[in-house]
């Protein structure tokens, strides 16, 4: 388990032996034995954080990548190192599954939302609980915006509540955020928001879907800009470029794709065999990592031989998947690229959170295409 | 002919075989002595007797006169004499006709216009391509969709695609000429460049089906078809789509098939309670006219290659089990081994015809309650006949473990056995030698596998396991048992080598998996060529081959040349290669264009609002990682790396 392959999935045409019926291969063997070359690249030894009873549920670095945070259904949020793994801190207050974590540029607070039903501001650096909003129903997704004047989260329909959006003021973080009223809300009335980040400018908030449907939404006026529904199913995960201007989707329906972050367009598409969970981007090279694996409910049924559990990384132009790396034994619910790129991290269902540096055959590895 | 035919229909009742008309017993409805019929047939059975086949609605000869004369009414009776006096000495006249005029006077006789030639499609098509690749059928949703793709290089093409082709699932007949499908009203056959209809036997819920080896017949059995209880299976002619022959369904449950055909499709058989059913084609009665009677007959299984099938009769008292190879249709034994303490039998030949092994249950002791009997003790025994030596001789292998599977090398000398128990479980190769016992060659011990996949063209097989729990896959060459490769297909369910033994497929069928459905196409060294996942694949099977028309000499003088043509091949395969990659490399390259110029045009609107985002971060560049330099506050933090103490002395 320790030593970890990412195996470079080339389906190497050339090396496909053709003869008529006739022949014997006998010969041909020993040549084309020859000609195999296994591209396995070995990644380094990666770390695992332990600190969580229940599965992860959302993962997220700082800005400068010096600190990992992560959510589960334990009710209890993590801070870690990131450089060596080891645990900073906890923050304690959530009576219940955290679905959502972020935090700002500063790294000056956090913002949690649960299925307590409540949207949770903390301290960064003594990890107090600043203020808790109370909500109707759980909260699903929340995000600082780009300047962290304002903060976003949706609520589930649940209870007899519908999903609704809030925008918060977030300039001064005490205890008056609890009870002071929203920027900004909105009802959803179809289906709810599995997902949300938001647009470059603190202008806008684009929100995934239960159905599949994406929705952009103007701050200013609460309303609709763009809406568009280039997946099928429930929309898990939604991250943004390193400079805002495209984002990744991934979703149920076993696809990942990356859209235009001002205009919706649909850019690229990455297809798997299995729901998609959460979906990265590198900061400096065009390489997705798609993570997933099944329904929770169906997990007990397979093997972590099979690849299930694997994260997958494809190339952003081509769309082509080159390697794998595997480690988890169940679904990766959530992935993040830090942010000089040279590693990841994943965390899963099984409660793992695991930090993988990349090796140097990593950056090495190519693609064929004329540069010029 | 019309009447004689119907004439041996009714002569053949009375003398025709117990297990064909077994009626059982019957009450007594024979008529009292002195009784006399007053009734006419006209009376009793008027509606059929118009059916009654005339001998003059026959056709079956004909004889037509051309160039005769033009005459008048007065003349044609002359004329008709004439004619009948040349004619009537190659036989009975039953029916005659001269074309006239209104006034009776014979005109110009039109003889009918030649059909145009129907051009029958190359049935033979999918053997001329110059790659020699193979074709390949996948079945989509419970035998709804299939497709049908070519094996190409560097990637597959399809071919065929049709949604409810089918309405259960797809065969191929055994030499890759047909391919059969279902639907309520019947069996279709499919066959040529477009796949276009070449035949349909109409028997409604047709289930099964089984095809002659020389693809001249085939059988369908509809267990549950409403066309009359003796037509639940029927042996049709596939050219010209005739019914040659139908049967009442089997008595009890029975395995398919029920017809086994000899390897000529002159002969096929069906295994009956003590007698074994041999009919002869083209007439489809019975050798002889009589089932052969073989008291306790359990199995029997014909040769690949030659009129001889080998059956096996269990013991009865004192009186052992015994296997018998039986010639045809001389009906000569040519040998048979008597066999002891015998609770089951298989029979095995080899694909080229060489070698027969029969697998022998065995036990020690035996137990009997009632119907139910209990065999404990079991030890198994492998008979293998060398059909090829002269007398026959008989070699005996014994293993004293449960045996899981038995395959033949289908060329070569070999065979291999998986025995043993669940937690040690074995596989051993056996090579047969000429008056000699067979060698073992190699066992391999503990391994996970329940299947195994023998190359066509032997050397070469796949050691598998299949089923829920399953997938590990093995290739093995065994010419010097080195393992080529060690991989895995979870929950695989079915393997298949490509005919010419250079691909081999697994599967996970949707029929036995709901998850990961799909197959995956492997060099036969192991090598993972494709893999395809796709919802509700049900089934894969490629296109057969007919054996090579190329003599022996033919095929050592192409092996003799190995070297010339693989260089031919070869740089086939790499021009093949690098055009392919010089279409990825193509199409990568504008894809890269394109998305270069989408982020330039976004960077350069990025550029322009590096105002707006300063402002929204008090002035602080975030831009890029080490962009704020100035805000940046060197921390030391120590980490705990490990302690260490020493004794000091």
């Amino acid at each position: 388990m320790d030593e970890l392959t990412v195996k470079c999935l080339f389906y190497a045409d050339d090396q496909i032996i053709l003869a008529s019926s006739a022949c014997e291969l006998q010969k041909m063997i020993i040549n084309v034995n020859h000609s195999v070359k296994k591209r396995i690249m070995k990644v380094k030894k990666p770390l695992m954080l332990q600190g969580h009873e229940r599965a992860i549920t959302q993962i997220k670095y700082n800005r400068e990548g010096d600190l990992l945070f992560s959510a589960a259904k334990d009710s209890k949020p993590n801070v870690w190192w990131s450089l060596n793994g080891e645990r900073l801190g906890t923050f304690n207050g959530h009576g219940g599954v955290v679905w959502c974590l972020d935090v700002d540029w500063q790294s000056i607070n956090l913002i949690t939302g649960g299925g307590d039903s409540s949207c949770r501001l903390w301290d960064l650096e003594t990890g107090k609980n600043i203020a808790t909003i109370k909500t109707n129903s759980s909260v699903r997704t929340c995000n600082f915006s780009f300047s962290a004047y304002q903060a976003a989260y949706t609520t589930d329909k649940a209870m007899g509540h519908p999903c609704e959006v809030f925008i918060i003021d977030t300039r001064t973080i005490d205890d008056s955020v609890s009870t002071q009223s929203p920027i900004l809300k909105w009802e959803i009335t179809d289906s709810k928001v599995t997902s949300m980040v938001w647009g470059s400018l603190d202008e806008t908030i684009i929100t995934g879907h239960e159905a599949g449907d994406l929705i952009q939404w103007d701050l200013r006026t609460g309303k609709k800009i763009h809406s568009i529904k280039e997946h099928t199913h429930q929309i898990n995960d939604m991250q943004l470029s390193r400079d805002g201007t495209m984002f990744i989707t991934a979703s149920k329906d076993q696809t990942a794709k990356l859209f235009d972050t001002s205009s919706l367009e649909l850019m690229k598409e990455y297809k798997t065999e299995r729901p998609i969970n959460s979906a990265a981007l590198s900061p400096i090279l065009d390489h997705v990592v798609l993570g997933g694996g099944q329904d929770a409910m169906e997990v007990t049924t397979t093997s972590t031989r099979q690849g299930k559990f694997d994260a997958r990384f494809f190339h952003l132009v081509f769309e082509e998947e080159f390697g794998r790396v595997k480690g988890h034994f169940g679904p990766i619910n959530s992935l993040a690229f830090h942010p000089d790129g040279k590693s990841y991290a994943s965390g899963g269902e099984d409660g793992y959170v695991r930090v993988q540096s990349f090796d140097q055959s990593y950056f090495d590895y190519t693609f064929d295409y004329n540069r010029d | 002919m019309a009447k004689k035919k119907g004439d041996e229909k009714v002569n053949q009742n009375p003398q025709s075989d117990s297990e064909e008309h077994n009626f059982g017993e019957e009450p007594d409805f024979d008529d009292p002595e002195g009784f006399v019929d007053d009734i006419p047939d006209e009376e009793l059975l008027a509606d059929l007797l118009e059916q009654k086949p005339k001998e003059s609605d026959g056709y079956e000869n004909v004889i037509v006169v051309d160039g005769c004369p033009q005459v008048g009414p007065e003349r044609l009776e002359k004329l008709q004499s004439v004619i009948n006096k040349i004619f009537s000495k190659f036989g009975k006249i039953v029916n005659e006709y001269y074309p006239t005029s209104e006034n009776g006077v014979t005109t110009e006789w039109e003889p009918p216009a030649p059909q145009p030639f129907k051009v029958q499609s190359d049935l033979q098509w999918y053997l001329m391509d110059p790659d020699a690749y193979d074709q390949f059928l996948v079945g989509i949703g419970s035998g709804v969709a299939l497709q049908v793709w070519q094996n190409a290089l560097p990637e597959p093409v399809l071919l065929q695609e049709r949604p409810n082709w089918t309405e259960t699932y797809a065969v191929w007949s055994p030499l890759g000429t047909y391919l059969a499908t279902f639907h309520w009203r019947g069996v279709a056959l499919w066959a040529g460049p477009k796949f276009s209809q070449f035949q349909k036997f109409f028997h409604p819920e047709a289930r099964f089906i089984s095809f002659s080896p020389c693809e001249n017949y085939i059988v369908t059995f509809s267990p549950t078809g409403d066309r009359g209880e003796d037509k639940k299976l029927i042996i049709w002619d596939i050219r010209t789509g005739q019914e040659k022959r139908s049967f009442p369904p089997p008595d009890e449950y029975v395995t398919w098939p029920i017809f086994r055909w000899s390897k000529d499709d002159r002969f096929f058989a069906r295994l009956g309670t003590d007698v074994l059913s041999v009919y002869e084609t083209p007439g489809f009665g019975l050798l002889d006219k009589k089932s052969i009677k073989i008291p306790g007959i359990r199995d029997f299984s014909w040769s690949p290659t030659d009129n001889v099938l080998a059956y096996w009769v269990a013991e009865d008292k004192d009186v052992p089990a015994r296997v018998t190879l039986l010639e045809l249709p001389n009906r000569t034994e040519t040998r048979s081994k008597n066999l002891f303490s015998v609770a089951d039998c298989k029979i095995h030949w080899q694909k080229s015809g060489d070698y027969l092994c029969v697998k022998v249950d065995r036990y020690s002791k035996v137990k009997k309650d009632k119907n139910d009997i209990k065999y404990s003790g079991m030890y198994y025994n492998f008979e293998i006949f060398h059909m090829k030596e002269k007398e026959i001789p008989v070699d005996s292998v014994e293993i004293k473990e449960p045996i899981q599977a038995f395959a033949w090398e289908p060329v070569g000398s070999k065979f291999s056995i998986i025995h043993g128990d669940p937690a040690n479980v074995c596989i051993s190769f056996y090579q047969v030698n000429t008056g000699q016992a067979p060698t073992l060659l190699k066992k391999f011990e503990r391994k996970p596998f329940n299947h195994l996949f023998w190359c066509p063209s032997g050397q070469f097989i796949v050691l598998a396991n299949l089923g829920l729990t399953g997938g590990a896959l093995e290739f093995l060459d065994t010419n010097d048992f080195t393992i080529m490769n060690v991989s895995d297909h979870y929950q695989m369910s079915g393997i298949e080598w490509d005919p010419t033994g250079r691909y081999v497929v697994t599967g996970v069928s949707s029929l036995k998996c709901k998850m990961d459905c799909g197959y995956y196409i492997w060099s036969f060294q192991g090598k993972i060529l494709r893999r395809v996942m796709k919802e509700g694949f049900a089934q894969f099977h490629w296109r057969p081959r007919p054996p090579t028309l190329l003599s022996n000499k033919q095929q050592k003088d192409i092996k003799k040349n190995l070297k010339k043509y693989y260089s031919q091949f070869e740089s086939k395969d790499r021009m093949r290669s690098s055009k392919a990659s010089k279409e990825l490399v193509a199409k990568r390259t504008e894809q890269m264009k394109k998305f270069v110029k989408y982020r330039e045009a976004k960077t350069e609107e990025w550029n322009e609002q590096k105002p707006r985002r300063l402002e929204l971060r008090n002035y602080v560049d975030t831009d890029s990682l080490d962009a704020d330099q100035a805000n940046t506050v060197e921390e030391v933090v120590e980490f705990f790396v490990k302690e260490e103490q020493t004794i000091i002395e």
